[in-house]
């Protein structure tokens, strides 16, 4: 045990600590909590939704002077504006949803009909195209015949038609056109060629319409010579296809060709 | 009835007529579309074609 008089140096120097004037004798100024500023944020989904709901325990008072008002998170959330995705007839809102119904309904499907419209073009071009691909092929017409009836070819006229991918030019020559054509000395023409060589009936010229030149198509009755003519460089043709002026070098070819009844030309 | 009541009513309301519709007005849009590329080409190339120098060549 300590003696009273080892110790009561401590206390005394305790004591004098108290009393010192070191002591508080006046509260001082208390410096205030720093005040940490929460930012507000609005709830706009649902992760800021559910941060506005308790997460710990938590309790309700109720009672005559207690509010029980519970502020919901739909009184603070503001509509989000959707005007940028909305068609302007129904921005005005004194103006009923049910009046501009039609003419919103009519647009959308005039675009939806429109898209129809242009596939079915476009599907029928493609069916288009391989139907005709399942037409007669290069092949089978290289070696096609043509029959002709006579008897819709009027006289003086020349009718084209299609025979191999060229065209092919019936004339039915008029009398007058035969005797002139009989008549042309052979040794003036530049291919020569009798008019009988390059008919089998004297009414009936048969000949390929492609210049002997650079096989442009002549047209018929007309030029210098009153049978066709070739507009590509000048070739004047007379009325049996043969070639009387201009660069062509030969007469128009005549296709192999036969009449099996008098109304009636078979070419090939 | 306004306009926009009656097209509704009569060519979108049902399938049927939508799919109507969308076939008639093919036709209308080829004819158009055809014809309206046929006059362009022939724009472009005036003079050029069988058309504009057939007068000087058949009687």
């Amino acid at each position: 045990m300590l003696k009273p008089p080892a110790v009561s140096g401590y206390f005394r120097a305790v004591s004098q600590v108290v009393t010192n004037q070191l002591a508080i004798t006046t509260p001082g100024t208390v410096v205030p909590k720093k005040a940490v500023s929460k930012i507000p944020f609005g709830a706009s989904s649902a992760l800021s939704l559910s941060r506005t709901l308790p997460d710990a325990d938590f309790s309700v008072s109720s009672g005559p002077a207690v509010s029980t008002q519970i502020r919901w998170a739909h009184t603070d959330i503001s509509v989000p504006n959707f005007d940028n995705y909305r068609k302007s007839s129904t921005k005005d809102p004194n103006i009923r949803n049910s009046d501009t119904e039609d003419s919103r309904k009519n647009f959308t499907y005039l675009i939806a009909g429109g898209l129809g419209a242009s596939s079915a073009y476009a599907a029928k071009n493609v069916i288009t195209f391989f139907i005709q691909s399942m037409s007669a092929s290069a092949d089978v017409l290289a070696l096609a015949k043509i029959e002709i009836k006579l008897a819709d070819i009027p006289e003086g006229k020349s009718v084209t038609f299609k025979w191999r991918g060229k065209p092919l030019f019936i004339r039915h020559r008029s009398a007058d056109e035969i005797a002139k054509e009989q008549a042309v000395a052979v040794s003036s023409l530049r291919d020569p060629q009798h008019d009988n060589e390059r008919t089998q009936r004297p009414e009936w010229l048969v000949v390929l319409g492609v210049c002997t030149h650079l096989g442009c198509v002549p047209i018929a009755n007309s030029g210098d010579y009153g049978g066709y003519y070739c507009p590509c460089h000048g070739s004047h043709y007379d009325a049996s296809g043969r070639i009387r002026k201009g660069p062509a070098p030969l007469n128009l070819e005549v296709p192999p060709h036969n009449f099996p009844s008098d109304d009636v030309v078979i070419v090939g | 009835m306004s306009l926009s009541k009656t097209i509704y009513n009569t060519l979108f309301k049902r399938s049927s007529t939508f799919a109507l519709t969308c076939v008639v007005s093919a036709f209308v849009f080829e004819r158009g579309f055809n014809l309206g590329c046929d006059t362009f080409f022939e724009t472009i190339n005036k003079g050029k074609l069988w058309q504009d120098i057939k007068d000087n060549y058949t009687q």
